[in-house]
């Protein structure tokens, strides 16, 4: 069983990795010093307050050029504001105290916020999470701008999980930003023409999160076609993404 | 107006108790539901909560170990309160449409992190984590893959967080699933647990009242935190679906304040965006709505804010209410519990009241209901805003309204 959804158009992609140069060195395993985002779209104290995750979004979103005038974006991250979670329970425990900006910047739409407070965009968000928070991002990042018509913003960020918590050990923080357009916009934009496809496979093995955003980051800047497998969407299938050949949108 | 979705399906479980029909009759009488610290916990500043009773460690008649494990977590105790209530008319979608048709959409504020306190911050008062603090009950579909299994539903499955407009941003998800033509059903749940770090991130705000909450009032000194959990079914329109309707979702909109991280624009600019685009969407002007059931989390600028975006979109003094004073602000639960109540009063043909209101803040632009209203009902406005400046509103109406 297959599901299409599109023909949409990608019509830009932007990766960041602190401990990665480029989508091809993440995908090459070739790593760099911790290197933080410079997230230039923020400052004083909305810079000062900021997480990891919220650092990544903001600089992929920012570096995607013409991001602020998508009309609508969504935001997904498997672990959400996981440093600023565990540290407001460890100062609650510590000192039965909870600071106030830490608690305001701790829920999953943080990034969210933050990025239309900065840009001063009215456009409605929505933050997608768990496990599978690459394929339902991409899912409802693909849904909307077929729905509305519109641009949409998609970014994906995530966040070392604390030791302390025995999550996931990814040590590097890793975000990627995409920018997609309707296909039947008039006139055509000019980006990658792609669909979404639904495959069953119960047993497949589940996609992992950060080479997806390399080969997604990666296949948009290239003139192949592509086929991503993003991660499962229901107990037995994958979401794909396939990106048509360079010419084929045109 | 336009068809809209069928709501086929809707349970409630909070302060008020963990049967929707009692639940239900309790807010409509206007029950008080609120205690100093509920029980829960104490803590060194005065608040009332909403407590929601015996949520811990029931999963009923489940068999599925997967179910009976993650329902010793207090969030899915809270959500399977209201799952087992929904779980016959879920499972009559599977049979109607197939359970791949179905699909799971669930959202939360603050999902385990009630849990994560009690593996890191234990409470020598309380009893400890249920067993090895695992990391994956501190997310927000901490308890999908169980409930979905255990509700039938082997459709797509998605996590929502949007803080506390959550619940109707996966409404809206689950809308575009059935809309695109991915789903023919979507069971829309959502949950959220007190924990003492959210009692005290509140407090440290300077957002929790000391006593209990009194939207729209002129004495109004903040938020009641409460917790619970609210679902409904939606299904794709037909003449067999809208036979046995409750309700019918008319139009959902979003926008964003872009003004500040925890306070609302002076004008709530993006709660009147929210509303307009949810009126334009269900295809009913500001004067075919019956009330407003309102954000109204009783914060000085939060309650200003709402009554400027209300008296803006309808220029009229719309009837308005707040069930947060019956439930206390259950988060990311807050708008579905909401919507739920106001399925109820479409049935009952009657506005549920906002409690403690009196005396009233005249300088608000807004009629608050604050006594028990009948009246013919076919369509009512929800809100749910959130931290993020994340605003959304739903129009939901009587299913015999969608013929009109």
């Amino acid at each position: 069983m297959t599901s299409a959804i599109g023909p949409f158009q990608v019509l830009g992609a932007q990766l960041y990795s602190t401990h990665h140069a480029s989508a091809e060195d993440l995908l090459a395993g070739r790593e760099r010093p911790f290197t933080p985002p410079a997230f230039r779209l923020l400052v004083g104290r909305a810079r000062r307050f900021t997480s990891l995750v919220t650092q990544l979004h903001i600089e992929v979103c920012g570096a995607l050029g013409g991001a602020a005038a998508a009309a609508f974006a969504v935001f997904a991250t498997c672990h959400g504001e996981i440093q600023t979670a565990e540290r407001l329970v460890a100062d609650f425990r510590d000192a039965q105290v909870v600071s106030s900006a830490r608690f305001a910047l701790s829920v999953h739409n943080t990034a969210s916020g933050v990025y239309s407070v900065a840009i001063g965009s009215n456009a409605p968000t929505t933050t997608v999470t768990g496990g599978n928070a690459i394929a339902a991002g991409w899912l409802e990042a693909a849904l909307t701008a077929l729905d509305e018509e519109r641009c949409v913003l998609l970014s994906i960020a995530d966040e070392p999980v604390p030791a302390v918590l025995c999550g996931p050990t990814e040590p590097a923080g890793i975000a990627a930003a995409f920018l997609l357009a309707p296909a039947t916009a008039a006139p055509p934009p000019a980006g990658r023409r792609a669909q979404l496809a639904i495959e069953a496979c119960g047993a497949c093995a589940e996609a992992a999160p950060r080479e997806a955003l390399g080969q997604a980051v990666a296949a948009v800047g290239r003139a192949q076609p592509s086929r991503i497998t993003l991660g499962r969407i229901h107990p037995g299938a994958v979401l794909e993404l396939q990106i048509a050949a360079e010419d084929a949108g045109r | 107006m336009r068809p809209g979705h069928a709501i086929t399906g809707a349970a409630i479980a909070n302060c008020l108790g963990t049967d929707h029909g009692a639940a239900c009759a309790r807010a409509f009488a206007g029950g008080e539901a609120f205690s100093p610290g509920g029980g829960f916990a104490s803590f060194p500043f005065a608040t009332m909560l909403g407590v929601m009773p015996s949520p811990a460690g029931d999963a009923g008649a489940a068999t599925d170990d997967d179910l009976v494990d993650c329902a010793r977590t207090r969030l899915a105790a809270i959500a399977l309160a209201s799952v087992r209530q929904l779980a016959p008319a879920v499972r009559a979608a599977s049979r109607r449409w197939g359970a791949g048709r179905v699909a799971y959409v669930f959202a939360s504020a603050t999902g385990g992190l009630e849990e994560t306190e009690r593996a890191l911050a234990p409470d020598p008062r309380r009893p400890p984590a249920h067993a090895a603090y695992r990391y994956e009950n501190h997310g927000i579909d901490a308890t999908s893959a169980a409930i979905a299994r255990h509700l039938g539903c082997a459709g797509i499955s998605l996590a929502i967080s949007t803080a506390c407009s959550s619940s109707f941003k996966a409404l809206a998800a689950g809308i575009r699933l059935i809309d695109r033509g991915l789903a023919d059903a979507a069971v829309i749940g959502c949950a959220d647990s007190l924990c003492r770090t959210t009692v005290f991130g509140f407090h440290s705000l300077g957002l929790l009242s000391p006593v209990a909450t009194r939207p729209f009032s002129r004495e109004r000194a903040g938020i009641t935190l409460g917790e619970g959990s609210a679902y409904v079914l939606i299904e794709r329109g037909s003449d067999a679906t809208w036979r046995h309707a409750l309700a019918g979702v008319a139009g959902v909109g979003g926008a964003s304040d872009a003004f500040h991280h925890t306070s609302p624009h002076p004008e709530g600019i993006g709660g009147q965006l929210c509303m307009r685009q949810a009126l334009d969407r269900a295809g009913v002007s500001p004067n075919d709505i019956d009330y407003v059931s309102a954000h109204g989390t009783g914060t000085q600028q939060n309650d200003a804010a709402e009554a400027a975006a209300v008296a803006r979109v309808f220029e009229r003094r719309v009837p308005v209410t707040a069930t947060k004073s019956l439930t206390g602000h259950t988060l990311g639960s807050a708008g579905l519990t909401a919507l739920v109540l106001a399925i109820e009063s479409l049935r009952r043909h009657e506005i549920p009241a906002t409690l403690r209101v009196a005396p009233a803040d005249d300088a608000l632009p807004v009629a608050v209901v604050d006594g028990p209203r009948p009246g013919r009902l076919r369509h009512v406005l929800v809100n749910a805003f959130g931290f993020g400046g994340s605003n959304a509103s739903v129009v939901v109406s009587q299913p015999s309204a969608r013929r009109a």
